[in-house]
């Protein structure tokens, strides 16, 4: 009776209307969106690619200059810039991968700067509107889909009065529901499925997975996410189809849901978040440093003009003093920040909308994340070169004449030492254990409606 | 006889749960992002004015005179539209380093909550176009076919009821059902707005609230017809919402967001970066050239000063012109591009109504891409307005070194030289005023989007009309 209530559900989903539209939908937008963000991701990979290879061209023009003292002047010239490279899955989760700059300027220290080129020189509706990635197709349209698929799969059959029918014979409910259930959600997942294999085998064939097999099974963790996502909003609809006797209502009550869950809560989540948790701006943290800078200049200007012995130890007590103030605020800012990120984070999860969203971006490594890693390396790199252009001059490297610098040691100069940028990578281990949390809300929600749904099944008047 | 369709169909829809749903959405979503927005607003304010203090005091404590070079840090005025609009620009307040010669530097710090670029802000622009369309398709799906499955539609065509005033009737008290809860809560909003002390809505502000008003009613009127002219063409309500749900993804959700990365593939335009890394090579060129000729000149004259000579100062002058030439060349193809990718990025994507509404609502919010341009170009002109005055105050300075050049003598300057130039006074600098768009300007951007609305309203409503009259109602 089991495997007759899923044939039963399958057939009557596969003959019905919106099983043909849903497939052609999910295909075309499936196959378009992957489509479109590979060939963006290609683009910003050949850009990475000329940008590293320009670098490499540079440090062998250096290394083959047979003058060190006209090698040392090259390298004394230089601006360290690294280059970042883009996430190939990015493909399947954009997330915040075009917030942040391609490249990073040793000497910027966190600040960069826009001209008002760079600012008008762009296609604007970029701006204006989302991406349209793989995750956002999953994340919006399939959600909507998986309603539509099975608004009606309980109270539809009661207005048909095919329920009575069904359960006037020998068959328990939790069987139905969960016939209906298994049915219903192999009906959806079948046209999701073909469409991002399609998406897969695009990806691969175009290589950009090739090399190792971690890109893959990142996609695989994705693909397995989205579907604990898709049956979490199945199992929503089924749970509303329980609790109505009509189909125009269910579909209502379905739409209403929708639109709080996937459109209200998650985006208004940080906007709140902001007032919850507020952080002062950037710009009055360096204020309030640049205050105490001229506080601690002024104490400092005081004790030279008195010119008395032993002033230098209070002048040190002064600037330690100023330096531990300035942390202090630093830490404050940066505190403030990460409580604010935190709540953004738990108020948007209300929705399982935010948890696929948190935990797709978190596998692709281009989620939330992205920021931290990048301000680590960006923090990193300008160190390394601060370090390196320091060594240059303190290691008893050259001796300077009128004529220029001499170098003592021919072979000074050692590609690897010069500074590098490189953004940590995730291992994909990791990556899931971080989005373990997701996951399992994802899980508490698709339980949670079943029981729900199940429940409201077993009180359901069928007449 | 159209009143007593209109007042059937009003009150149709009254009783139904899908105009407690719309109330509560509406009443919900439209006071929630009025309340919350405003109150970033107000926060905005507060770090605005604390800027503007900091960038001020920041100018007029400076005493010397080489401190002119530094430029000047001006703030964007806020801008109250962004209670409802919030535009493309990523906060509400910005703050630009703008010096001598255009060059203007706009800070961005990769500090920020990250997860607020992840999600959409859902303000005036979101709310209508995307979740007030679905609202009205919830609406509409089965004025038509809803009412042939339940036999109404039969009982009423026995009557004599012309098809056209039963299809206009149930249009208008259908679309007066919808707008009523939007329009009621969006008043609620603006009384929210009003409550704030910091918001302060001008005539020309007043005017553009009103006009954004309009003009979502004429969108949300466009999504309407649309979904009457679905439910005129199918028979099932069922089927009638599962073609417009689609519809609504493929021109809400697909098109708009797809449209840029799309003409991306038909017009190919190279990376910001390329184009600074093409132009530094073509500079790294020109210095290597310039060495060259100086050497070839040396070589030839057999004087080591060649910069003296008029003549090779002309021929330098006329190569350096060439050289930059040939970078703004590289500038302006580049440029052409982005403009050409822009241009049929908004055509393609206004193939979906969600495209002309939310371009014109930017527009008329002056937070769209015109008053990009416009802040841009009114920083521009900011920025020779402190050259002029880095000019004037640093005249002595420059006439003392062009004075000490022209004697040939050492550029060492004593404290009594230095003396008169760091002790400025740069109380008087001129104050970066900027004023958004006026309404009659906002309104000329928007008249073609406008327009092109109208005709989409024309069109559906046209195809309903010519579907339901040949429409079986048995």
């Amino acid at each position: 009776m089991f495997f007759l209530t899923i044939k039963k559900e399958i057939v009557h989903n596969i003959l019905s209307f919106r099983f043909i539209v849903t497939y052609a939908l999910l295909f075309c937008l499936v196959l378009l969106a992957i489509f479109l963000m590979t060939d963006e991701y290609g683009k910003r990979l050949e850009e990475y690619n000329r940008a590293v290879g320009k670098e490499r061209q540079w440090l062998e023009k250096v290394e083959n200059m047979e003058d060190p003292n006209e090698q040392f002047q090259e390298v004394q010239r230089a601006s360290f810039v690294g280059s970042r490279r883009p996430k190939n899955l990015s493909i399947l989760a954009r997330g915040l991968e075009g917030n942040l700059p391609t490249q990073v300027n040793a000497g910027s220290w966190g600040r960069f700067i826009q001209t008002s080129e760079d600012r008008l020189s762009k296609n604007m509706l970029f701006d204006i509107f989302q991406t349209p990635d793989f995750v956002y197709v999953i994340n919006i349209v399939m959600s909507l889909l998986a309603l539509l698929f099975v608004f009606d799969s309980v109270c539809g059959e009661k207005e048909q009065g095919t329920l009575k029918l069904l359960l006037s014979n020998s068959v328990p409910r939790d069987i139905v529901l969960i016939g209906k259930w298994i049915g219903g959600y192999l009906s959806v997942i079948a046209p999701f499925s073909v469409a991002a294999l399609g998406g897969f085998t695009y990806i691969y064939i175009s290589g950009n997975f090739v090399g190792s097999n971690d890109g893959i099974f990142r996609f695989f963790l994705i693909y397995l996410i989205s579907l604990l996502y898709i049956s979490a909003f199945f199992t929503l609809g089924l749970m509303i189809s329980t609790l109505t006797h009509r189909t125009s209502t269910a579909l209502l009550v379905a739409l209403l849901v929708w639109i709080c869950w996937i459109l209200v809560v998650p985006n208004l989540s940080p906007v709140l978040a902001r007032l919850i948790a507020p952080v002062p701006s950037r710009q009055v943290i360096d204020g309030e440093k640049q205050a105490i800078d001229k506080e601690t200049q002024l104490l400092i200007e005081g004790i030279n003009k008195r010119k008395v012995y032993g002033d230098e130890a209070e002048m040190e007590r002064i600037q330690s003093a100023a330096d531990k103030r300035k942390n202090k605020l630093e830490e404050f800012y940066q505190d403030r920040m990460r409580s604010q990120m935190s709540l953004s984070q738990n108020l948007a999860r209300v929705s399982p909308s935010a948890s696929f969203l948190f935990a797709t971006t978190r596998l692709a490594g281009t989620g939330p994340v992205l920021y931290r890693f990048f301000q680590q390396a960006q923090e990193k790199f300008s160190e390394a070169a601060q370090q390196f252009q320091r060594s240059m001059y303190t290691q008893d490297l050259v001796e300077w004449s009128p004529q220029g610098p001499k170098v003592k040691d021919p072979d000074w100069f050692k590609a690897d030492n010069l500074p590098h940028f490189e953004m940590f990578e995730e291992r994909i281990g990791d990556s899931f254990n971080e989005a373990l949390f997701d996951i399992l809300l994802l899980v508490i929600y698709n339980v949670l409606f079943f029981m729900l749904s199940y429940t409201f099944f077993l009180r359901y008047d069928a007449t | 006889m159209l009143s007593h369709i209109i007042r059937k169909e009003l009150l149709d829809q009254l009783l139904s749960l899908r105009f407690a749903i719309a109330c509560v959405v509406c009443l919900v979503v439209l006071l929630l992002s009025s309340i919350v927005l405003t109150r970033d607003y107000r926060e905005a304010m507060s770090t605005y004015n604390m800027n503007k203090v900091m960038h001020r005091n920041d100018v007029t404590q400076r005493t010397g005179v080489q401190d002119l070079w530094q430029g000047v840090t001006v703030d964007r005025p806020l801008n109250v539209m962004n209670v409802l609009v919030r535009g493309i620009s990523a906060e509400l307040t910005e703050s630009v380093r703008v010096q001598n010669g255009n060059r203007m530097d706009f800070l961005e710090v990769y500090e920020q909550n990250p997860v607020v670029p992840l999600f959409p802000e859902v303000d005036f622009v979101f709310i209508s176009g995307i979740i007030m369309s679905l609202l009205a398709l919830a609406f509409s799906y089965d004025a038509i076919s809803g009412e042939r499955e339940s036999g109404v539609l039969k009982v009423v065509m026995s009557y004599s009821v012309p098809r056209d005033t039963l299809l206009l009737g149930k249009w208008i008290g259908g679309y007066l059902a919808l707008i009523a809860p939007f329009v009621m809560s969006f008043i609620a909003g603006l009384v929210v707005m009003a409550l704030f002390p910091e918001v302060e809505i001008g005539t020309d502000n007043f005017l553009s609230i009103f006009a954004l008003l309009l003009l979502a009613l004429l969108y949300l009127a466009a999504i309407y017809s649309l979904g009457v002219f679905v439910s005129c063409r199918t028979e099932i309500a069922s089927t009638s919402i599962t073609v417009l749900l689609l519809v609504w993804v493929v021109f809400i959700l697909a098109i708009p967001n797809m449209a840029p990365y799309f003409t991306g593939q038909l017009i190919p335009a190279p990376s910001r970066t390329s184009i600074d890394r093409g132009k530094l090579e073509v500079q790294q060129e020109t210095m290597r050239l310039r060495q060259k000729m100086m050497r070839d000149e040396q070589e030839r004259s057999g004087k080591e000063d060649v910069w003296n000579d008029e003549d090779f100062q002309e021929k330098l002058r006329i190569f350096h012109e060439e050289r930059e030439a040939e970078a703004q060349k590289i500038e302006d193809s580049f440029m052409a591009k982005i403009r050409a990718q822009t241009r049929w990025s908004t055509y393609i994507a206004r193939i979906s109504p969600l495209t002309s509404f939310n371009l014109a609502a930017l527009d008329l919010a002056a937070a769209g891409i015109n008053q990009e341009v416009h802040f841009v170009d009114a920083l521009k002109e900011y920025s020779s307005t402190w050259g002029s005055y880095s000019d004037e105050k640093s005249k002595a300075w420059q006439d003392f070194m062009k004075e000490r050049r022209s004697s040939g003598s050492r550029m060492m300057f004593t404290s009594a030289d230095m003396e008169q130039f760091n002790n400025m006074d740069y109380s008087d600098y001129p104050r970066f005023t900027f004023t958004y768009m006026p309404f009659k300007d906002r309104l000329q951007s928007v008249y073609k989007d406008v327009l092109l609305l109208g005709v989409w309203n024309v069109l559906f409503f046209m195809l309903a009309y010519l579907s339901f009259l040949r429409y079986d109602v048995r």
